[in-house]
């Protein structure tokens, strides 16, 4: 059992709202105490996995768990899936729409951030059924 | 050299005057660092302070305030050097130009006066050399954050300390001048450094108190701050008085030294990547989305509390957009570059003229550091506190904000039955039920 558990609705599209879960999961993290340079690590993964989903995962949630050695975050979403996994990761990579681009996304370095600042990430996809990545970090110490 | 830990000020210009202030939430919830709590009818500051004076600012009755000592607590003399912030220039009106004030101030006693902006100018050129260096690190850390602002310094130190390493590490012109205009004037009259007082003209109470605190480096107790509030009439006077006689330059700086008060004014001659953002709010959204690696493109972020930038300082008297009307063509009629020559400031960089040896570090509430296991387990007691309350943020309780009740609940400085709301949902229920 986790000692921590949040969760958090994203939706598809919503630009407005856009970044608010990254910035609460951060807020969180903060009042916990951890160390600031885990807590950024932690902050890039959830924003680019957040904007995943709001881009392209159509609806989904955000899942927090912590626990004094270990955090992890889970974005599962019920999106279009992503078709070739491997490719997905080689930075530059990007399915993003004109739309997307013209507000500054779609540069094809979400998952690259995120697999370069996580201790483990797992995904999981199938086209047409959705995502989920499990993205996990690891802490020394009590302290992180 | 030793690396001395750079301790920053805890002080605050804020004081509430118990006999004006009628116990409402304004200031409580205008606070960046919930650092206010109203009990007993009455505002007080029990949280860390980054004098922002967010809190003065929105306070309807003048009942919170930001202090700076009154002229009369001055004294003058020969071994008094005046240094006042370029934000001054623009306190007077069209008629007055730099050099007018500062002969006006001249003409106050002071034995030394020194021009603030032409420091600012040596600076900016330093800064760019530093952001040149740090373009060859391997993992440079952009977007470097202007040192400028102490506000912003504070507010990193407290609410993103993994933020500080981006904060630039040269000496500030504060600093700087506080070094080299005792320096000079005690080179020129045969005295020693230590026996010269400095006094800062300023439209920024974190300034003043950063040198109350003795947090400024090579600032000594003599030295002392003034907002420019508080100094502004007599100024005034004398700037009028010597107006007729324009035989001495004290004034240097070209446009950019001048223009360095109002926001952008770092990054108007920058040949670097650069953005400038002013206002409180604006910059913590700016300085959330650094923390979220969102600005990496950018190699330097100006970032200052005071709308407009320090023309806006809680100390000045003009209006921030008039003052910066007025900027605005005091930088035409300077020039839109540095007068400074760049060899010059080279060889001052390499020198180590702008090295600081100390090392900033996160300010800490005070409050006892809990384990991981144990703010765990803080959290969730809060969590479970927030779903009994209404989550209409009144702030009626004492507290700015229904998440920030839970805390103060948890670790006992408010009881759960303070909540207004509950209190009233509670006597409702009893009324059905009778």
């Amino acid at each position: 059992m986790p000692d921590l558990e949040r969760r958090f609705t994203i939706r598809a599209n919503d630009f407005v709202n856009a970044g608010e879960v990254s910035l609460e999961i951060q807020s969180i993290l903060k009042h916990i105490g951890f160390n600031p340079a885990l807590i950024r690590r932690i902050s890039v993964c959830a924003y680019e996995s957040e904007m995943n989903v709001v881009m392209h995962g159509g609806d989904g949630e955000a899942l927090l768990k912590v626990s004094p050695n270990s955090v992890t975050l889970v974005f599962t979403d019920q999106g279009k899936g992503i078709k070739d996994i491997e490719l997905a990761f080689k930075p530059g990579y990007s399915t993003a729409n004109l739309k997307h681009r013209e507000m500054g996304f779609g540069a094809g370095m979400g998952l690259p951030n995120i697999k370069e600042s996580a201790d483990s990430i797992e995904i999981h996809s199938e086209e047409g059924h959705g995502t989920t990545l499990n993205i996990g970090f690891e802490l020394e110490g009590d302290f992180g | 050299m030793a690396e001395l830990t750079h301790t920053l000020s805890r002080g605050s210009s804020v004081q509430i005057d118990e006999t004006l202030c009628n116990g409402c939430v304004l200031c409580m919830k205008a606070c960046p660092t919930k650092a206010i709590r109203v009990r007993d009818g009455l505002a007080r500051i029990q949280g860390v302070c980054v004098d922002c004076l967010e809190c003065v600012r929105v306070c309807p009755r003048g009942a919170v305030k930001g202090v700076t000592p009154p002229y009369s607590d001055l004294k003058n003399g020969e071994h008094y050097v005046v240094s006042p912030s370029s934000v001054l220039y623009s306190q007077f009106g069209a008629g007055f130009l730099p050099n007018d004030i500062l002969l006006g101030l001249r003409a106050m006693g002071y034995g030394y006066v020194h021009d603030q902006s032409y420091t600012s100018e040596i600076y900016n050129f330093a800064l760019e050399l530093y952001i040149r260096e740090e373009r060859k690190k391997p993992e440079p850390k952009f977007p470097l954050i202007s040192a400028i602002c102490p506000v912003v310094e504070r507010l990193i130190a407290y609410r993103f300390p993994s933020l500080l390493e981006h904060i630039v590490p040269l000496a500030t012109p504060r600093e700087i001048v506080t070094r080299e205009a005792k320096r000079r004037f005690s080179d020129k009259n045969k005295c020693r450094p230590e026996d010269v007082s400095l006094l800062h003209i300023t439209p920024c109470p974190a300034m003043s108190s950063q040198l109350m605190e003795h947090s400024l480096h090579d600032a000594s107790n003599k030295d002392r701050a003034i907002g420019i509030s508080a100094i502004h009439e007599r100024i005034r006077q004398k700037a009028q008085e010597q107006a007729m006689e324009q035989d001495r330059v004290l004034h240097y700086s070209g446009g950019v030294g001048v223009g360095w008060g109002k926001s952008g004014g770092e990054i108007a001659a920058l040949n670097a990547q650069s953005l400038a953002v002013s206002g409180l709010h604006e910059s913590i959204r700016y300085l959330k989305k650094v923390e979220m690696g969102l600005l990496e493109d950018l190699e330097f972020l100006e970032l200052r509390v005071c709308t407009e930038g320090c023309i806006g300082g809680p100390f000045t008297v003009a209006d921030r957009y008039q003052a910066k009307h007025l900027i605005e063509r005091l930088v035409r009629m300077f020039g839109e570059e540095r007068r400074v020559k760049y060899n010059y400031v080279l060889k001052l960089y390499n020198e180590g003229w702008f090295r600081s040896q100390w090392k900033r570090v996160p300010l800490e509430s005070g409050s006892p550091r809990l384990s991981i296991s144990e703010n765990i387990e803080r959290q969730n007691k809060i969590e479970d506190l927030i779903r009994k309350l209404p989550g209409i943020e009144c702030g009626a309780c004492g507290s700015p904000d229904c998440r920030t009740f839970a805390e103060d609940v948890v670790d006992g400085i408010a009881r759960l039955e303070d909540c207004v709301c509950r209190q009233d949902r509670g006597r409702r229920e009893v009324a059905r039920e009778c």
